[in-house]
């Protein structure tokens, strides 16, 4: 019993920041329709920005080795989106809204080459520039634990960095939330994804509108990673091993719902965890993968999936 | 107001305007009617800016508009009331209201024109909360023109604001133009169909005929017309 709880709560803590990692993809793919295969990337980027933001950049002597990392971290993602903006400007716009729109399956085919080169190039580009060998950014909080309990002779521990790492998720969760249910910014880009043309015409730029969804999808990725490279270390190709997670959080949240991306990553977080108490660590993401299929067998359109085609 | 000039447009290579001009006054009232497929919505969407044309002009208000990007052209009061209604379906009545009032203008005068809007359209204050896409066909037409009216607009295009409602529910909508325009004295483009209903409010019509302009005049004038009592009025 004391081992589900552990589990239970290991994988609430994980899950919500594989929610946040999920919801910077499910921003891109809602809004823009883009398959983005480099995201997995840009969060390594995330990462290794978060990194020697810390180490190299002043964070660490500034701040000290317990709140430093967490600056760093949300220094991070500001960083990311310029870099996001940027990327976007000159490259996925080529491929992507109103230039393709009247395109036979929308550019979908080039945004598959184009962001799989970004990935390619941002991997190796990575080894070259920071090396092979693992990195992380540890805090001291990393190898220490707040004791929840004793209740009813049970104990939960809850790994301090991680429970960190949790509540800065949910923060920016509600942060997002409310600047795309709230703000003229974010009701615009709901507009601009609900109907393209029609946004248009209401005197909305559309171009500018994915601009913006990309940039802050890829800060809110980079976010995640820093948050999960606090507990797990990192390389360039690291962004193989999420981007697969990613998607099938944004696949099982319902594909453009935001907050479904969110309960997707949620969903995979706390099936890892709990998974390890019947199966050998090992078979983790084949755990994730078996719910996946079987989630996704009963609920085609996922979680929050409108089962409309858009108009 | 709008001049179009000689403007022929279409989709890669296959030509769906030819050499068209329309003219709309300040104030005026005019329809554009035509069978399916004269290239009526084809004309909408090169105004707006999501059909680029082959040749020709658009002035509007003494801007070319064929220089101006698509997005901008809303910002210079033109208002576009699609076909088929597209509202914003996941977002709220008032959201897609809103959204209509993104335009300075539409900023400005947000207060006076959304209880104008509620007024003419009152279905839109009693539903302000539901979901655009929840709405029926009568309601989300209703809920189109709302939207553009709240940019405060020059210039209101309407694309077959009918289409696909049942005749009471066509009727009500093409009620509620006309008051709207009798109390506000706004310009307005309509495509239409309907073509009794439409030359009767209008001041002034053009027929559209496979991408040619074959007959205008003033509402009257085109009533009396032969061809169009027999093709249109089936009389």
């Amino acid at each position: 019993m004391e081992g589900f709880f552990q589990a239970l709560a290991a994988g609430l803590l994980i899950g919500a920041v594989y929610g946040l990692m999920c919801v910077g993809l499910g921003l891109i793919f809602g809004v823009m329709r883009v398959i983005n295969f480099a995201h997995g990337d840009f969060m390594m980027l995330g990462m290794y920005t978060a990194f020697y933001l810390f180490t190299a950049a002043g964070v660490q002597t500034l701040f000290g080795n317990t709140v430093g990392p967490f600056v760093a971290i949300l220094l991070a993602g500001p960083v990311l989106a310029l870099f996001g903006y940027v990327v976007h400007r000159t490259l996925i716009s080529h491929v992507s809204g109103t230039r393709t729109a009247s395109l036979e399956g929308e550019g979908h085919y080039a945004q598959l080459i184009l962001t799989l080169g970004i990935a390619l190039i941002l991997q190796n580009g990575g080894l070259i520039v920071f090396g092979s060998v693992l990195a992380s950014i540890r805090t001291p909080l990393s190898s220490s634990a707040w004791e929840l309990g004793p209740i009813f002779d049970m104990s939960i521990f809850l790994n301090k960095a991680r429970s960190i790492d949790m509540i800065v998720s949910l923060v920016m969760m509600i942060l997002l939330s409310l600047l795309i249910t709230r703000t003229r910014i974010g009701k615009s880009l709901r507009a601009a994804a609900d109907n393209p043309t029609a946004a248009t015409y209401m005197g909305i730029d559309v171009d500018r509108a994915h601009r913006t969804a990309f940039a802050l999808g890829c800060g809110i990725t980079a976010i995640a990673g820093g948050l999960l490279a606090t507990n797990y270390p990192f390389h360039p190709f690291v962004g193989l091993e999420y981007v697969i997670v990613m998607y099938a959080g944004v696949v099982l949240g319902g594909m453009g719902s935001i907050i479904g991306a969110f309960w997707g990553g949620m969903t995979i977080g706390l099936v890892q965890q709990m998974s390890t108490l019947i199966l050998p660590t090992q078979l983790q993401n084949a755990a994730i993968f078996a719910v996946f299929l079987l989630i996704i067998f009963f609920r085609p359109q996922g979680f929050f999936g409108r089962v409309v085609e858009r108009t | 107001m709008l001049r179009i000039e000689g403007l022929s447009a279409g989709y890669s290579a296959k030509p769906v305007l030819n050499d068209v001009s329309i003219d709309v006054g300040a104030g005026q009232f005019v329809a554009i009617v035509g069978p399916n497929g004269a290239g009526k919505t084809t004309l909408f969407k090169t105004i707006s800016g999501i059909v680029k044309p082959s040749g020709g002009a658009i002035i509007f208000d003494g801007v070319d508009l064929l220089a101006v990007p698509p997005p901008q052209r809303a910002h210079l009061g033109i208002a576009h009331v699609p076909e088929g209604r597209q509202v914003f379906p996941s977002l709220t009545v008032m959201e897609n209201l809103e959204m209509g009032a993104m335009t300075e203008s539409g900023r400005r005068d947000w207060r006076t024109n959304i209880e104008r809007i509620f007024e003419w359209l009152p279905v839109l204050k009693e539903r302000r909360d539901q979901f655009a896409g929840t709405m029926s066909g009568g309601q989300q037409q209703m809920l189109a023109i709302g939207r553009g009216l709240a940019s405060s607009p020059k210039l209101l295009m309407l694309d077959e604001p009918s289409m696909g409602l049942a005749p009471s529910t066509a009727d009500f909508i093409f009620e509620r133009l006309i008051e709207i325009r009798r109390q506000s004295g706004l310009t307005m483009l309509l495509v239409e169909q309907r073509v009794a209903e439409a030359l009767e409010s209008a001041d002034h019509g053009y027929v559209l005929e496979a991408g040619h302009v074959v007959l205008q005049g003033n509402n009257a004038t085109l009533r009396a017309d032969d061809r169009v009592r027999k093709a249109y009025l089936g009389m």
